[in-house]
């Protein structure tokens, strides 16, 4: 059991209009890996995340998490099954200070019912208790206790995104998704980022799936990469061997004509 | 050439000391207090845009008054009752119309309210049409003469009338702003404030934005029918006029005015819009009366102009919360 996938992606499409976005995406992603989604622009690699969080509803395909089907379930749903993703441009609560932010993300918190929060005071106000110190703790992680009761609105481009993942963490995740986390953070921030991702892979088994274009953090920081073009996965494999793929050059070097970099 | 200081403009300083004047006015702000808490849960604090308050109003406020003076129920009987045919109402318009998007559901929301009042007007043997509904506050006007008679205990002679009304409805306010305040504080007013914030960061994080809209309309339904009881008890009938459009753009107006996201601040924003409006009354201009009862809405018009330009996070709001909130 511990060596099947953690999340297969069978043949999931999903068209807008005449336009098709994703066409027959198969992918499966190893348990307790670190895996790079990689693909030049419009490859469909965003939309693919929405599908699979149920932010999008497929036309076709089946997605299975941990052995249970994902696909068309809503995404509420699908994040307390374990599978959390985070946005390409950041959804910090922004009239919201970043401790709220954290402790939003927490999960079993009977005081989010409102029957619990009449009849049950004193048990939500115990897990918040459990919450808060939970939120301070990741906070330090990521270099934002200082922050913690400023409005997550007024944090810069790269605490923002540091934010969104210290939240997603907050959420006990599973399986993380995450659309380009290093984008907009400064390079120590991004490598203590990288060195959390290693920690929680190691300590507490979380897989991870990230989209990146950053080639250099792709090719150093991840076990497997996944290749995308034109809503279909054109490669899959280690970083070496993806690198040197006839399909992915030619996808890189056909798709758009300023090459690989954003 | 006009010589503005030959006009004569004033105000009569003993319109100031009618107290069974500003009873009557009190009891106004009082409504329109409770009236727009339960916008200020929508709008505030979850971030979906309810135009159709005036609705749920009506139903409460005619459910509690078919129910006494037409069907004889007993009148205390009537307010649980009336509290969940509104909660039925807040249910049925919220289904198939919260997942529609923000300005979507305002419009869904404000025909809603405009459907409730034509039935009103129409459903003649239901409603009495026009002429509305009389005789169901006698269990209130009972309970009104032992609060007077209390107070006259106490040494005060010269009650108002409406004066135990105005103690109820600025009890039952006080009430709200305080339950609402407490509940905002818990983790279940959090995921309220982050569905305004952003729903689609919410749901990725596990929280099920929907039941949380819907439970954020139900519960202003349910406030909106309180102030709709209070109303008619003031009025001592129900008629369909009292539920325009305008009575919910009235109650933002109170919203805009004290601020958004802060309970106690609609008590505020209400206090000072009745104030203004009521108080211009007593202006002398030499100019008609009606002109008068005009010129007052087009003053409270330019207040609001003016706090938009100067103070636009209202009375009470937070400035930041207004400038973040993208």
């Amino acid at each position: 059991m511990t060596d099947a996938p953690i999340f297969v992606a069978d043949g999931i499409e999903k068209s807008f209009g005449g336009i098709q976005a994703v066409d027959g995406a198969t992918m499966d992603v190893n348990r307790g890996s670190i895996t790079a989604l990689i693909g030049p622009n419009g490859a469909g690699k965003t939309t693919f995340f929405n599908l699979i969080t149920g932010f999008y509803r497929p036309d076709q395909g089946r997605a299975t998490f941990d052995g249970r089907e994902v696909q068309g379930r809503p995404p509420y749903v699908i994040a307390r099954l374990g599978m959390v993703r985070t946005f390409q441009i950041t959804k910090a609560l922004a009239a919201m200070p970043v401790i709220d932010n954290m402790m939003l993300a927490a999960p079993d918190q009977p005081g989010e019912s409102l029957r619990n929060v009449i009849f049950h005071p004193v048990a939500w106000r115990r897990r918040e208790e459990e919450v808060h110190e939970q939120a301070m703790e990741l906070l330090d992680v990521f270099n934002l206790t200082r922050l913690a009761d400023n409005y997550a609105g007024t944090l810069s481009g790269g605490q923002r995104k540091l934010l969104e993942l210290a939240r997603a963490l907050m959420a006990r995740p599973r399986f993380l998704l995450l659309d380009e986390p290093m984008a907009g953070i400064n390079p120590t921030l991004g490598r203590r980022l990288l060195d959390h991702m290693q920690r929680l892979r190691a300590e507490e088994g979380v897989t991870f799936l990230f989209i990146e274009h950053d080639m250099e953090v792709v090719m150093n920081h991840s076990d497997r990469v996944i290749v995308m073009a034109e809503g279909r996965v054109i490669a899959d494999g280690e970083p070496h061997e993806v690198r040197s793929d006839r399909a992915v050059i030619d996808a890189y070097l056909g798709g758009s004509s300023n090459g690989g970099g954003e | 050439m006009i010589e503005p200081l030959t006009i004569p403009v004033g105000v009569t300083l003993e319109a100031f000391t009618d107290i069974d004047f500003w009873t009557s006015v009190g009891i106004f702000a009082g409504i329109y207090t409770i009236f727009a808490l339960g916008l200020q849960l929508n709008v505030g604090f979850t971030g979906i845009q309810n135009f159709g308050q005036a609705g749920f109003m009506a139903i409460g406020a005619y459910t509690m008054a078919i129910l006494t003076a037409e069907e004889g129920m007993n009148f205390w009987l009537t307010l649980p009752i009336s509290v969940l045919v509104t909660i039925a109402f807040g249910l049925l318009v919220g289904l198939p119309s919260l997942r529609l998007r923000a300005d979507y559901f305002a419009i869904a929301t404000i025909a809603f309210a405009e459907a409730i009042r034509l039935i009103a007007l129409n459903a003649r043997e239901l409603t009495n049409g026009a002429q509305g509904i009389f005789g169901f506050d006698d269990s209130w006007d009972s309970i009104s003469e032992s609060i007077e008679d209390f107070i006259v205990d106490l040494g005060w002679t010269a009650v108002p009338s409406l004066f135990p009304l105005f103690l109820v409805t600025w009890g039952i306010a006080v009430l709200l702003m305080f339950t609402l305040t407490r509940v905002q504080g818990t983790p279940w007013g959090r995921v309220l404030r982050a569905i305004r914030e952003d729903e689609d960061a919410a749901r990725a994080l596990g929280k099920n934005a929907f039941s949380y809209k819907l439970q954020s309309l139900a519960i202003a339904a349910t406030i909106g029918a309180v102030a709709g009881w209070l109303l008619a008890i003031q009025l001592a009938f129900v008629v369909p006029d009292e539920f325009q459009p305008v009575v919910t753009f009235i109650g933002y107006v109170v919203l805009v005015l004290g601020g958004l996201a802060n309970y106690w601040g609609v008590a505020v924003g209400a206090i000072i819009l009745w104030t203004v409006l009521e108080g211009l009354r007593f202006l002398e201009l030499p100019i008609s009366e009606t002109k008068i009862a005009a010129l007052r809405f087009i003053i409270v018009g330019l207040v609001l102009i003016g706090l938009m330009a100067f103070r636009p996070q209202g009375v009470f709001g937070k400035r930041e919360e207004m400038v973040l909130g993208d």
